[in-house]
């Protein structure tokens, strides 16, 4: 489609520290629990220590090693972005494709629901969930996609009308393509990078999210998370522990969140010439 | 234009139909998600007790504490504000909502009128300005800004200016038992107010900003900005009067796509500055496991976003006529 976008991107700062700061935190998810000095859960070591050479990072009021939580944490959270990401992105896309594709009652009754779901704040739902059930992080990132897929599927949806009447898929069709192998093997191919900007944009929503519920203590405390780690750390405020317990997780959490913030705002930098004349209308 | 703006069109009917369905769906919810839970309260009291309750007895217990309401009267009891009590107040679940919402408001809607009119005009300036190195770091460091959530400003807010300059009061929306007269209680709102309005803008302001500047940059390139320019107008009038006006339609879209994120940064923001809004309360409630309190905060808010959504898609409609004109 966009022929060098490819280029573009590549010479895009903000792509480039988004890229190389993905590159740095899904390393730190996948080897967190090696890198880890001690166990997360271990509460052998005496409470609300400073930072030494065997503590980084100190301990926390409950004797457990900083440093191994901060790691978990950020496992935690950039797993729950990623889960809650794409299967919103699967969602948007397949949802999003399939209404375009074959108009008519689907796509109404597809994009009614696509505006109910966007108009419902998603927070609260997850909040009520939450509250009442404790469910497992997994399910809740479930809800939340089930929530977030209708940004993505409008988008799909506006370019999947313009790619109906480009010539090649005309002649796949003339061929007897029928509608899922037309979907699978043109429409979906041929809108890649687009999807990429969805993605960026609901893992940002997804951690900023999960970080917020862990704060508000929604979450279950025995799973590490930074939103935790920075509501129980705000308890000490009026002690000496902001620099090695509460910054830590403070900027991971910004680093997280800028990740994907500079990804989602240098894709659409570079894919907006085609999204606007592609997406007329309202956005909401 | 204003003469369409009154007709119901077919659309407007839709979109009516829409916010109905999810301030239903919304207040089934928050009617059905509680019953779900396994046990109640009557279980609960006598299930261990020495009494033993006949079928009927257990019956008359379940309709007194309301187990076996029905979805209409759940609805009637909302709208008569009548929402039950608190466990952990011990108060109407009402008067804790309506004294909460007052700062809430006060807070959210500073905190949006400030950044979206400074975001506004700087992106529009911006764009003016383009490509100069002032203007390139202020879009590079507002990129910086939009990475940063609530969370973190909210916590090194706190830090630099309550609990090491002292400018700031740490917690709280006035004085405790201040007793001070209208100029200076007011100044006390203020003054309390500046660190979670500060980092609620500092949240905001990045957004408005970046989505200000990009629409600009499209608009200003438009034929009709040039034939403004040709005119002789002053730079000022095409800027806002003709350019500005239509950069406003895509910050007005995002603005519901991005309120998912401003309220949930707003209950935190509440939290960290312990401001006593809707967002403390709700903290509250979920430390206690204050079911009514949750339920009810959970839904009165949806429906108020909700609200707040439903004004946003007419002012869009009223901003820009060609919706009206297309369809």
């Amino acid at each position: 489609m966009h022929v060098n976008f490819h280029a573009t991107l590549r010479r895009d700062p903000w792509f480039l520290s988004g890229v190389t700061l993905s590159a740095l935190f899904l390393i730190l998810a996948l080897l967190g629990p090696f890198l880890a000095p001690f166990s997360p859960w271990n509460m052998d070591f005496i409470p609300l220590s400073p930072p030494s050479a065997t503590h980084l990072l100190g301990v926390n009021d409950g004797g457990q090693d900083i440093f191994s939580e901060l790691l978990y944490a950020i496992r935690n959270t950039f797993v729950f972005g990623v889960i809650s990401a794409s299967t919103a992105l699967f969602l948007g896309v397949l949802l999003g494709a399939v209404a375009g594709w074959f108009g008519g009652v689907v796509d109404l009754i597809l994009m009614r629901l696509a505006d109910v779901l966007l108009a419902i704040p998603a927070i609260m739902i997850l909040i009520l969930v939450a509250a009442l059930f404790r469910p497992s992080p997994v399910f809740l990132a479930l809800i939340l996609s089930g929530l977030m897929w209708p940004t993505i599927s409008k988008t799909i949806r506006a370019q999947t009308l313009n790619l109906k009447q480009s010539l090649h898929v005309r002649a796949a069709r003339q061929m007897g393509g029928g509608s899922g192998y037309i979907i699978a093997k043109h429409l979906i191919p041929e809108m890649f990078p687009l999807y990429l900007i969805g993605f960026a944009a609901k893992a940002r929503m997804a951690m900023f999210m999960e970080a917020s519920l862990a704060f508000l203590g929604l979450l279950d405390p025995s799973r590490k998370s930074l939103g935790m780690m920075i509501s129980y750390a705000l308890q000490f405020y009026y002690m000496d522990i902001w620099w090695h317990w509460l910054f830590p997780p403070i900027i991971c959490l910004s680093l997280m969140i800028m990740m994907v913030t500079f990804l989602a705002i240098s894709l659409e930098k570079v894919l907006d010439p085609r999204l606007k004349e592609s997406m007329p209308g309202r956005r909401l | 234009m204003i003469r369409n703006a009154h007709k119901l069109t077919r659309n407007d009917l839709g979109l009516v139909i829409t916010f109905l369905i999810a301030a239903s769906v919304m207040t089934w919810l928050s009617y059905s998600l509680p019953r779900f839970l396994p046990g109640d309260f009557v279980t609960a009291t006598y299930g261990s007790s020495q009494v033993t309750l006949t079928a009927e007895q257990e019956a008359a217990l379940r309709d007194y504490y309301g187990e076996n309401e029905g979805f209409g009267n759940y609805l009637l009891r909302l709208v008569h504000l009548d929402w039950g009590y608190s466990y952990g107040f011990q108060t109407p679940v009402s008067a804790l909502f309506f004294s909460a919402l007052p700062w809430t408001i006060l807070l959210m809607g500073s905190a949006h009128l400030i950044s979206m009119v400074i975001g506004f005009v700087a992106g529009v300036e911006a764009a003016w300005r383009r490509n100069r190195p002032f203007e390139k770091g202020l879009v590079g460091g507002m990129t910086v800004l939009e990475g940063i959530p609530e969370i973190c400003t909210g916590v090194i807010l706190l830090f630099v200016f309550a609990l090491q300059l002292q400018w700031f009061p740490a917690a709280g929306a006035e004085t405790a038992y201040g007793e001070k007269v209208f100029l200076a209680h007011v100044l006390d709102v203020v003054h309390h107010l500046t660190l979670p309005l500060c980092t609620l803008v500092l949240a905001y302001f990045p957004g408005n900003f970046l989505l200000t500047r990009n629409s600009m940059m499209m608009v200003i390139m438009a034929d009709y900005v040039n034939t403004a320019r040709a005119k002789g107008l002053p730079p000022l009038r095409i800027r806002y009067v003709h350019a500005a006006r239509n950069a406003l339609i895509p910050v007005v879209t995002r603005f519901g796509m991005r309120l998912a994120f401003m309220i949930t940064g707003a209950l935190v923001v509440e939290k960290i500055n312990a401001y006593p809004g809707v967002g403390t309360l709700l903290y509250n409630a979920i430390a206690a496991r204050d079911l009514p309190v949750i339920q009810v905060v959970v839904l009165m808010s949806s429906l108020l976003i909700l609200a707040i959504f439903f004004a946003l898609e007419f002012a869009y409609r009223l901003i820009d006529p060609r919706i009206h004109h297309a369809r």
